[in-house]
């Protein structure tokens, strides 16, 4: 029966110089389903440090890039590269430095929190998994959930673990799908809250799905929109207000983007 | 740790808190300890007609033969566990590898976890591992209980020869449940829903166990009540021309035949014959786990989410 080993995780947050190579860098990445084109040569460099808020409407491409990033499908053209791997060739090292937190996660239900954690602690080759488990627990505040059973949580409280499973092993990059997706106002804000510190405390790149345009305009530095499976736009925040002086909200500014 | 072994204990305290999994394996657990007393019933029901019989014979003059039940194998007291397996311990079977792949699915899991250093390949020993442990625990349990009922019936432990048939007869039973756990999980695998699995998983049941059987030992009414040693005798017909050819794929039969020839101590074990029994058996593991391990391999893990 073959079984390979576990890489061990230590440090990698401290294991990395911030703000050099790209950490995200997609070249001509096209992807198909079929003879549907879902993504079409799409060029796009994340620096490290950032949070990119990466938009479009349902069926644009988007969880399909994350999907790529995150090594679970294979690009049918065209190249991408995390921390500076190749999310083909060089998969095991991708995933060793990515954290993930798909669109509705509900984890083990019959499980508590802690078990849950225990396990993609282990699956990730933490070394020193019950202190992983407090340390990123007490980074979220949610040692109370530790032993209850994650099928008692509101979405708001999954959510919590499911970020707490997504950073236990300390990645260079979070790639978050729609994380507000079904969370209350106050679970929106928790979750805004959550991904600025993972970010300035943590020197975690974030790369994040998102609909809401709010959370966009209070959490990115850089944003992208696709449309079609195309990148039709990509800048920082900062820049992307001064481009479109005129328009009132980022939400005017998607649209006028999707008009062109 | 290996990945390996970590899939394999999260498979295994998953299913510890699986409600349908501990339910069945009650049932099966509550039948073996019963079976033994059941044998015993009706093993003690014919000697007492037969002891009438002898009774009204004698009043009426007439010669009474000799008790025929006599000399029956204790170990032939556990006859009913040779239907019990293939009835309950085959759904057992089918549950638990059905709940191997649709767990981590209904926690949405998967993409997480094949986002994380874990290869397809290790993902499925785990799966397979986990269940084979859950296998041989149940196996082990259900042979305490025999032992236990043996012991109780007959007011002393089975003989060690008793003990080696009655480990061989669970070694057998454990690997044709195998055959149902990778049924489980090829069915899983299959389809998207997961009622769709279950009930796909059940079909191949009820073609193994009841359909199969009417073309080799059911063809004789007598072989559906009762185990038989030897699949049926084939005549030169074109009709039995045909069915014969169904019986290697008889596995319940084979299972059956050679299950019955380890629990009678009186009749002895021919390796030849029992090689032939096994090879069937043997032959469906090994492709359908070559199965399972190819749809491991190729299932499009991006797409984890539980339907129903």
């Amino acid at each position: 029966m073959p079984s390979s080993s576990m890489p061990t995780v230590t440090s990698l947050s401290a294991a990395h110089v911030p703000g050099t190579d790209p950490v995200v860098q997609l070249d001509g990445l096209s992807h198909s389903y079929g003879d549907i084109e879902a993504l079409h040569a799409l060029d796009l460099t994340i620096p490290e440090g950032e949070i990119f808020g990466f938009l479009g409407h349902n069926g644009a491409g988007k969880t399909t890039t994350l999907h790529v990033l995150t090594t679970l499908i294979t690009p049918t053209a065209g190249s991408a590269r995390v921390c500076g791997f190749d999310v083909v060739r060089e998969r095991l090292e991708v995933q060793r430095r990515i954290g993930y937190l798909p669109e509705n996660v509900r984890l083990y239900d019959s499980l508590t929190a802690r078990e849950n954690l225990r396990f993609f602690a282990q699956l990730s080759g933490v070394e020193d998994i019950p202190a992983a488990i407090d340390r990123t627990l007490g980074f979220l505040d949610a040692h109370d959930l530790a032993d209850r059973r994650v099928g008692t949580f509101s979405k708001g409280m999954r959510q919590r673990i499911g970020i707490a499973q997504a950073i236990l092993h300390e990645p260079r990059v979070l790639f978050l799908d729609e994380p507000t997706s079904g969370l209350d106002p106050m679970g929106v804000r928790q979750l805004r809250e959550t991904v600025v510190r993972l970010n300035a405390e943590l020197g975690i790149t974030i790369f994040m799905n998102t609909h809401l345009l709010s959370e966009v305009a209070r959490v990115c530095t850089t944003i992208g929109v696709l449309a079609e499976g195309e990148l039709i736009y990509h800048d920082t925040l900062a820049s992307t207000l001064a481009r479109f002086p005129d328009e009132a909200s980022l939400e005017d500014i998607y649209v006028r983007l999707e008009d062109r | 740790m290996s990945t390996t072994i970590v899939v394999a204990r999260q498979q295994l305290r998953s299913l510890a808190r699986s409600r349908t999994f501990v339910l069945m394996l009650g049932i099966l657990l509550v039948m073996t300890g019963l079976s033994g007393f059941i044998g015993w019933s009706s093993h003690a029901t014919i000697i007492r007609v037969y002891d009438q019989t002898v009774q009204t014979l004698t009043a009426a003059g007439k010669a009474a033969p000799p008790n025929p039940f006599a000399s029956k194998p204790r170990l032939s007291l556990l006859n009913n566990m040779i239907i019990y397996i293939p009835l309950i311990g085959s759904l057992l079977a089918i549950v638990i590898g059905q709940r191997s792949v649709t767990d981590d699915r209904q926690a949405g899991v998967t993409r997480v976890i094949f986002s994380r250093p874990v290869g397809r390949s290790s993902y499925f020993w785990g799966k397979l591992a986990g269940s084979a442990f859950a296998g041989v625990a149940i196996m082990i349990a259900c042979l305490g209980l025999s032992v236990v009922g043996l012991g109780l019936i007959n007011q002393g432990l089975p003989t060690g020869s008793e003990l080696v048939r009655l480990a061989l007869f669970y070694a057998l039973s454990g690997t044709y449940l195998f055959l149902f756990v990778l049924v489980g999980m090829v069915a899983a695998l299959l389809t998207r829903s997961e009622s769709l699995g279950l009930f796909a998983g059940v079909a191949v049941w009820v073609l193994v166990t009841f359909a199969t059987p009417q073309f080799t030992s059911g063809l004789r009414p007598v072989a559906s009540l009762n185990p038989v040693n030897d699949p049926v005798a084939t005549s030169g017909s074109p009709f039995f021309k045909v069915t014969s050819k169904a019986k290697p794929f008889a596995v319940n039969e084979q299972y059956k035949a050679l299950s019955t020839r380890i629990l009678t101590v009186g009749s002895r074990l021919q390796p030849a014959t029992s090689a032939g029994q096994l090879a069937p058996i043997a032959a469906f593991l090994l492709a359908l786990g070559a199965w399972a391990h190819l749809l491991v391999r190729r299932q499009d893990f991006s797409e984890d989410t539980a339907r129903d």
